[in-house]
């Protein structure tokens, strides 16, 4: 019996550690194959380069990734700005207003949306939203703003069921003492219960963050990938390259230092979602002492 | 006796299928404490609330008979339930000051009602601080958080909010059950004050506090009013049997 209990034990013990275990390996194999460039070319040439060459025809090649870094962020700020108010407006329709058939449909329709695969959506923005863009806004339709919508429907879910969450988790006291004062379930809304789930709205915004700029498939298919800055910076029917794009898309011909660039540029990317995550994680934690 | 504030007839209400309060009838004086008194499950709670329809809040809620607040009936059609309850204002069983500071939790109704002069503001909260007896403990931490509070002094903040308003009658909903002794002392004295300006309808499962504090008495049972009628006639000369049982606490 004692030893049976100790034998259990362990292997639950090496179940979990096989998680640390796995994500030790990644972040070391990206160190390894990773680190030769980033020392050769310099952490700061590296991140802060304009000018992406890998293979040169003639002279040295360069290997500098700021646009992709600003890429990646754009599009995930992009994808932000449209989500965040739609989601945040759908969370308090969800928490506060829907009755109960409507709150069960739109859950039923969120997690859908959450079921399609990446692909998927991709796809639809390449046949449907690029020449959308195309016609109607000019460019090339290839763009951060096809980018950002399709990254937007891709954190909408998310944002809304953290937030709805965040929303129903305020204690009802304060409902209950903003509407006996007299003031109107809108103005609650707004002044009591929306700040008083901040914390958890900001962590479901932070978290959507990390996830759309660590997105592959979808946003490869209509960003465009040319890894220059858009011109001029604020024209968003520019096409980018974001990080995750610039790894897919190399990766099958590089070698040598061109192959240590992408991983590079991988361990540039685990290292924003990591401190966009850790960020998020914080905000969540802050929200045990609501004071202000 | 004074004008009478608040009355019910034959108010009868459901929770879906389920009756919590059969014909309620009773009338509650201006400028008066009303003491509804009773066990738990008997629905003392359930009416207060009525009366400032947050059972609004509550779905399935149904009611019927009447219920007046100044002659009009507030379940009327034409009663405005946020009108309503910035007449009626309410302090709620947990002290439930907003996650704000002091200020702001005081402020919070004039804002609402959309008073934007900073100096009225001032004098708002000063006086509203002043007059549920917790200015001289906050009056130089107004910008602090009011969770941070005391729960006694969190519960004076909630009248003091309450007051900001400018209501006309005050519910209290078991205000000191979460309290000690000495807070609920400081609680009890100043509804004695306010009872000079306001009409006061409290609910309490301490019946020594109801002696303590009310001009008149409601005993509940059940979901039915048994008596009603002075404090001192309720606690001296109760005439119901069941009344006297509880008030002698043979049950409760």
């Amino acid at each position: 019996m004692k030893t049976s209990e100790r034998i259990i034990e362990i292997l639950l013990f090496l179940s979990a550690a096989t998680a640390v275990l796995i994500v030790a390996l990644i972040l070391i194999f990206l160190l390894k194959e990773g680190l030769p460039v980033l020392v050769k070319v310099g952490i700061a040439n590296f991140c802060l380069g304009m000018n992406w060459n890998p293979i040169a025809i003639a002279g040295e090649p360069s290997y500098g990734i700021f646009p992709m870094i600003v890429a990646s962020f754009y599009v995930a700020i992009g994808s932000l700005i449209i989500a965040v108010p739609l989601g945040l407006a759908c969370a308090v329709f969800l928490a506060e207003i829907a009755p109960s058939w409507a709150r069960s449909i739109l859950k039923h329709a969120i997690e859908l949306l959450v079921g399609i695969p990446s692909v998927i959506l991709g796809f639809v923005g390449l046949v449907l939203l690029v020449p959308f863009i195309r016609d109607h806004f000019g460019g090339w339709g290839f763009s951060i703003l096809a980018g950002s919508i399709i990254l937007a429907i891709m954190a909408l879910p998310r944002i809304i069921s953290i937030s709805d969450d965040a929303i129903r988790s305020v204690p009802r006291e304060y409902k209950e003492a903003s509407l006996a004062l007299g003031a109107t379930h809108w103005h609650t809304i707004r002044k009591v219960i929306l700040p008083s789930a901040r914390s958890g709205i900001v962590a479901a915004v932070i978290l959507a963050m990390a996830t759309s700029i660590g997105e592959t498939m979808a946003v490869l298919m209509v960003v465009g990938n040319t890894p220059i800055l858009p011109a001029p910076i604020y024209d968003i029917l520019d096409p980018v390259r974001p990080m995750t794009s610039n790894i897919v898309l190399e990766m099958s011909y590089a070698t040598g230092d061109h192959a240590s660039a992408l991983f590079a540029t991988g361990i540039v990317l685990f290292v924003v979602v990591a401190v966009l995550n850790a960020i998020s994680h914080k905000a969540l934690k802050s929200k045990m002492g609501t004071r202000r | 006796m004074s004008e009478i504030e608040i009355e019910s007839r034959n108010l009868d209400l459901w929770y879906g299928s389920a009756q919590a309060l059969k014909n309620i009838s009773m009338a509650m004086p201006e400028k008066k404490v009303t003491a509804i008194i009773g066990p738990s499950g008997c629905g003392k709670s359930t009416f207060i609330r009525c009366i400032n329809r947050m059972n609004d809040l509550v779905k399935d809620c149904r009611i019927t008979g009447e219920l007046l607040f100044e002659g009009t009936d507030i379940y009327g059609n034409s009663v405005d339930a946020v009108e309503l309850r910035k007449k009626i204002g309410m302090v709620f069983q947990k002290p439930n000051p907003f996650p704000m500071s002091i200020y702001d939790n005081v402020a919070y109704g004039p804002r609402v009602h959309g008073l934007r002069n900073k100096e009225e503001l001032d004098r708002i909260v000063e006086g509203s601080l002043k007059a549920s007896a917790l200015w001289n403990e906050v009056g130089d931490i107004l910008d602090r958080s009011a969770v941070d509070l005391s729960g006694g002094q969190q519960q004076r903040l909630c009248i003091a909010r309450t007051l900001a308003v400018k209501p006309k009658v005050i519910l209290f909903d078991e205000p000191c059950s979460a309290l000690d002794p000495i807070s609920t002392a400081k609680i009890e004295d100043l509804i004695n004050t306010l009872k000079h300006e306001y009409t006061i309808v409290i609910v309490t499962h301490n019946m020594q506090q109801a002696a303590r504090v009310s001009d008149h008495t409601a005993f509940f049972l059940l979901g039915e009013l048994v008596e009603f009628g002075k404090t001192k006639q309720i606690f001296e000369l109760p005439e119901k049997k069941s009344t006297e049982d509880y008030i002698t606490g043979r049950f409760g």
